[in-house]
């Protein structure tokens, strides 16, 4: 029940940050800000795929509506949803997840952190930029977008868990 | 039928996946032109009702550059009235002639929802169909041309910015009275170009670059910007204009609409066109 409510929460947390805050911020040279992978990132290990789809559609709906961006936010956070266990499988430890961990920066170690969110972040900003361009001829302008959005965004999401998610007590 | 079964058993979360992910592009890619699922949008109930919080919010910041925005139109507006004429022949006698007829009428709104760095941007302003706002009408501000409506509720619009791939905004440049079609290339919220202009007619550089008015959306004459640079296309003859924004649609709020009382009758007159072709 409370790991529910936490996650209920944080998925609203999510939507209201990405459209009334990180939609807003804009720095330049083409960068978009997206942090809302993030919520799907840090759902347990033992969630079925069935709820991440349906959840990840719920939220991409709900951004796209606030964000006049009619559909682009589902779609590229549907691909994700439907990727994660399948990324997950490929970067899986020896003995297999622990179902108690959270598969935060902290609890799982940089180095997974950073190559299986990495990757996600990757492959939703590829599609969401390609997207919303959709020209074979633009396709320099898809990778400088996503070349200068994914390194920022993937900053701020490790902010975010610094700031908001609870350290595990060193032993 | 028991293959069957085992078929959509084995696939039916990618089914599952598929099915959401062409809802999803479908309502993105038929969005762009025709405007269908309301509550998909920025003017539906409860996403105007959390973005109209937030404006209450942000508002305050840019008063004072958009004061000062305001006193510049009041002033150059109260220029014209006629307090600031002095009568300088006392043998002419003015009375209220019928040579002019009221075209434009114009309902001020506030943006409340705006993006700058997305393909396709579109902004929200705070007046819909209860203030008479219908799909299509033009609209701008004190320093330029902003979009055109693109979708309404009750209270609010979505408006489709110059800054999306197709808004087709027909524009003259004032100085040579040639004329195209104002496109946006997204890369940089600033800049915009112009398409159509055959390169045998000379433009200067620095040049005004105006509204035309043929569509009936806008009044003829509403400033969109000046000259940057001007390129030949390569194997047509046309010049690619690049011209700078007159407004700056990052800090933008307050907006006007406009309405154009004979639209009506421009299109009446316009449908007759292909008929007579025809006989």
């Amino acid at each position: 029940m409370k790991l529910i409510i936490t996650q209920f929460l944080r998925f609203i947390l999510f939507i209201v940050a990405q459209t009334l805050i990180f939609n807003n911020l804009e720095i330049g040279f083409g960068i978009q800000i997206m942090v809302y992978p993030l919520f799907l990132m840090l759902l347990p290990f033992d969630t079925s795929i069935v709820i991440l789809l349906l959840l990840a559609f719920v939220m991409g709906i709900s951004i796209d509506a606030i964000s006049n961006t009619y559909g682009l936010h589902t779609s590229s956070l549907l691909l994700v949803a439907y990727l994660r266990p399948i990324i997950f499988g490929i970067f899986s430890p020896r003995e297999g997840y622990d179902s108690i961990k959270e598969s935060t920066i902290f609890e799982m170690g940089q180095r997974w952190f950073i190559s299986v969110f990495g990757l996600l972040l990757v492959i939703h900003h590829l599609w969401f930029f390609a997207l919303e361009m959709f020209k074979m001829s633009e396709i320099l302008l898809i990778l400088k977008k996503t070349l200068f959005s994914v390194p920022v965004s993937f900053l701020l999401c490790i902010l975010l868990q610094i700031v908001f998610v609870t350290k595990p007590k060193e032993k | 039928m028991h293959n069957l079964i085992a078929f959509f058993r084995r696939f039916r979360i990618f089914m599952l996946f598929a099915l959401l992910q062409i809802y999803a592009l479908t309502n993105y890619f038929t969005y762009l032109n025709f405007p269908r699922s309301q509550w998909l949008t920025s003017s539906s109930v409860v996403a105007s009702a959390i973005l109209t919080v937030r404006n209450s919010i942000t508002k305050h910041w840019a008063l004072t550059e958009n004061n000062i925005a305001l006193q510049e139109e009041n002033v150059r507006l109260r220029k014209k009235i006629s307090p600031s004429f002095i009568r300088i022949d006392n043998q002419l006698v003015k009375i209220d002639d019928s040579l002019y007829l009221q075209q434009y009428d114009y309902v001020p709104g506030i943006i409340i929802n705006s993006s700058c760095n997305q393909r396709n941007n579109f902004f929200t302003i705070n007046i819909g169909e209860k203030q008479g706002i219908k799909r299509g009408m033009g609209v701008f501000s004190d320093k330029g041309i902003i979009g055109v409506i693109h979708n309404t509720s009750d209270h609010f619009s979505v408006v489709k910015s110059v800054l999306t791939e197709s808004v087709n905004v027909d524009v003259i440049i004032e100085s040579s009275g040639a004329f195209g079609l104002l496109k946006w290339d997204g890369k940089d919220p600033r800049r915009g170009s112009i398409s159509g202009i055959s390169n045998d007619i000379k433009i200067k550089k620095g040049s005004k670059i105006v509204t035309r008015g043929g569509a009936g959306n806008f009044p003829r004459g509403l400033t969109v910007g000046h000259i940057e640079t001007l390129k030949s296309v390569e194997g047509k003859p046309l010049w690619d204009v690049s011209f700078i924004f007159s407004e700056n649609y990052r800090v933008v709020q307050n907006v006007y609409v406009v309405k154009n009382l004979l639209q009506q009758e421009q299109n009446k007159i316009e449908k007759e066109i292909p008929e007579d072709i025809q006989q």
